[in-house]
């Protein structure tokens, strides 16, 4: 079953205190056994439109299908849709087993099929020695299965999850990232709207990646798509973390900082450069001998971090004020000494054109 | 801790252990001492007897007791029910800022007031209500309403709506969300509202001595008519009852509280 969500449009307040527009003519689809994620930063509306979809805000505007029903003016009991929240909200008087039975008995099932279900639903989650527990019992990543669990047990067919993560801490949440894909193949004709602001979540776990930003869809398309050839300079910068530097055109060729970028085509109205951090090399100033397909940019190193596996380096770039371009130097080469004159080699197939931000 | 040397501390616990037993201690033993004094001419009271405390459990002086208990749970406990009624009511609505202060206005008018705006408004037709027990009653229910009320508003404010959301998605009716989520959930503060109302309600004076019938005397009321006679020994007897029975239904109340938070 489908979800479609076509122009959502949601205010929040009144005409005393004042309207803020939390979600702006907001389109979606997700189809059954799809996995969508919807990313952005704090405040962009991704739980706004989650919570549309669920029914817990009215939009001003905009209808929302299921399966091609209309279900914008029902509430969201009606609407069969399992959520999990942030905090999860286990309810704390209930042992696991009667919060996963919750819905069950909330649909008026009979006993034994509750029970049934209920044990299903534990042991797909690895649960089933904790029914008898309270919520305040589990730790936060039980918690988080039993959230689930609860969700499932109403065999929703969309199932939407709002920044379930956000609570662990990172060992685990690595450990949950892995569960969460294990899930989607035991439910496999589910849609999924998964909502985040960690962009490695997004490329672990979902199909398609809808940006947002500012109460407003970005873009969206296919994860990987969205990472190699990103659309805009915000996903760009977002999604991976790209420099974006400036680039003129000049007798049909690409410069950045005066040096050509080999092979690419300049395309109407696109005047950024986007390259990932892990693409560029870094190397002394020597004069190139090999001919590669590679832009060569002069500038010296401003700062250094060591992140374990990696080093990340800021350098800036000679006749190029305040554009700092980051680059991941792998554990295995040298990282130059502050202030040091480098070479930064971008090679022509990690480089795309991005249009330049408006306003 | 902004004393650190040793001695400082203990000057300081001194001084707090000489206000505290001063002010607040020695005025409850004088009253346990008072209760069970045949007379007291000296310092100390002599002539040690439990008459006072038998009188003050035989005829009309227990059956303020019993007045006392019914009132406190007839009004104690409605207002639990009316205040957690009012307070998850208001609560996220427009009109919560004005529920608000209907519901404390009570509490900041002197409960005499309270008690003479009741026996006005209802001593005479239509509603006649002066002479009987209910004027009490709705003293007590007016002036607990503003603390049951306070307290629920305060535990609604801690607890995320989104288990209201979620029990809803889960397919669950308003009712059902109410019965199995809300309330269960506010069961911690809706029962130390019943043992604060109660308490509250034991020790009333104000208002109920401006509305109180001569069928319906509580135990306050009594233990203020005993002393206006020279009755002290009595009036102190009454007291250490009065303080005893609050004592156990707080603890009681308290112990309800406590499997509340525990289930």
């Amino acid at each position: 079953m489908t979800v479609q969500l076509e122009d959502v449009t949601v205010h929040f307040g009144n005409k005393h205190s004042g309207r803020t527009c939390a979600l702006e003519g907001f389109d979606l689809s997700v189809a059954a056994g799809e996995t969508v994620a919807l990313l952005g930063p704090s405040g962009s509306g991704k739980s706004t439109a989650l919570k549309a979809v669920a029914g817990f805000v009215r939009p001003t505007r905009g209808r929302i299908r299921l399966g091609g029903n209309d279900v914008t003016d029902l509430p969201p009991a009606r609407r069969g849709i399992g959520v999990v929240v942030q905090q999860y909200a286990l309810f704390p008087h209930l042992r696991v087993a009667d919060n996963v039975a919750f819905g069950l008995r909330a649909a008026r099932k009979p006993k034994a099929e509750v029970s049934r279900r209920v044990g299903e639903m534990l042991e797909m989650v690895g649960m089933t020695a904790y029914g008898r527990r309270f919520p305040r019992e589990l730790s936060g990543g039980q918690q988080q299965r039993v959230a689930i669990a609860r969700a499932l047990a109403i065999q929703p067919s969309v199932l939407l999850l709002d920044e379930p993560l956000a609570a662990l801490d990172a060992q685990l949440r690595a450990d949950m990232l892995g569960e969460l894909q294990k899930l989607r193949r035991e439910v496999p004709d589910i849609a999924i709207v998964y909502v985040t602001h960690d962009q490695s979540e997004a490329l672990a776990l979902a199909d398609r990646i809808a940006v947002m930003r500012d109460a407003r869809l970005v873009d969206i398309a296919p994860a990987a798509e969205l990472y190699a050839a990103p659309p805009s300079a915000f996903t760009a910068s977002f999604l991976g973390g790209a420099n974006l530097l400036p680039v003129s055109v000049d007798e049909g060729a690409v410069k950045v900082a005066g040096a050509v970028v080999p092979g690419l085509k300049p395309e109407d109205g696109k005047s950024l450069l986007c390259i990932r951090p892990h693409a560029i090399r870094l190397e002394p100033p020597e004069p190139a001998n090999a001919v590669e397909d590679v832009a060569r940019l002069v500038g010296r190193v401003v700062a250094a971090q060591w992140r374990g596996a990696s080093s990340q380096v800021t350098c800036l770039v000679d006749g190029l004020a305040d554009v700092v371009v980051r680059v991941d130097v792998p554990a295995d080469r040298r990282v130059p000494e502050l202030g040091a004159a480098v070479v930064m080699v971008l090679p022509v197939e990690a480089c795309s054109l991005v249009p330049a931000e408006v306003g | 801790m902004l004393v650190w040397t040793r001695t400082g501390k203990a000057v300081v616990w001194i001084a707090f252990a000489l206000v505290f037993g001063l002010l607040v201690l020695l005025p409850f033993l004088v009253v346990i001492a008072a209760a069970f004094a045949g007379s007291w001419n000296g310092v100390l009271p002599s002539d040690p007897t439990g008459d006072h405390l038998r009188q003050a459990l035989s005829g009309d002086e227990l059956a303020s007791l019993s007045v006392s208990l019914q009132t406190a749970f007839m009004g104690g406990l409605l207002a639990v029910v009316i205040g957690t009624w009012g307070a998850m009511a208001a609560y996220g609505s427009r009109f919560a800022r004005v529920a608000d202060a209907m519901h404390h206005l009570p509490i900041a008018v002197p409960s005499v007031v309270v008690g003479l705006g009741l026996l006005v408004a209802f001593s005479r037709q239509p509603v006649l209500l002066n002479g009987t027990k209910w004027i009490v009653v709705i003293a007590h229910l007016v002036l607990m309403v503003a603390f049951s009320y306070g307290t629920v508003a305060a535990a609604l404010q801690r607890v995320d709506p989104s288990y209201a959301d979620v029990a809803a998605s889960l397919g669950a009716s308003p009712a059902r969300v109410l019965w199995r989520v809300r309330l269960p959930m506010l069961l911690p503060a809706i029962s130390s509202a019943a043992g604060l109302s109660v308490a509250l309600s034991m020790g009333e004076v104000g208002a109920t001595i401006m509305v109180y019938p001569a069928s319906w005397r509580t135990l306050p009321v009594s233990i203020f008519a005993l002393t206006d006679r020279g009755q002290t020994f009595v009036a102190a007897a009454e007291a250490v009852v009065l303080l005893a029975t609050t004592v156990v239904l707080v603890v009681i109340l308290d112990r309800l509280r406590g499997r509340a938070v525990e289930r």
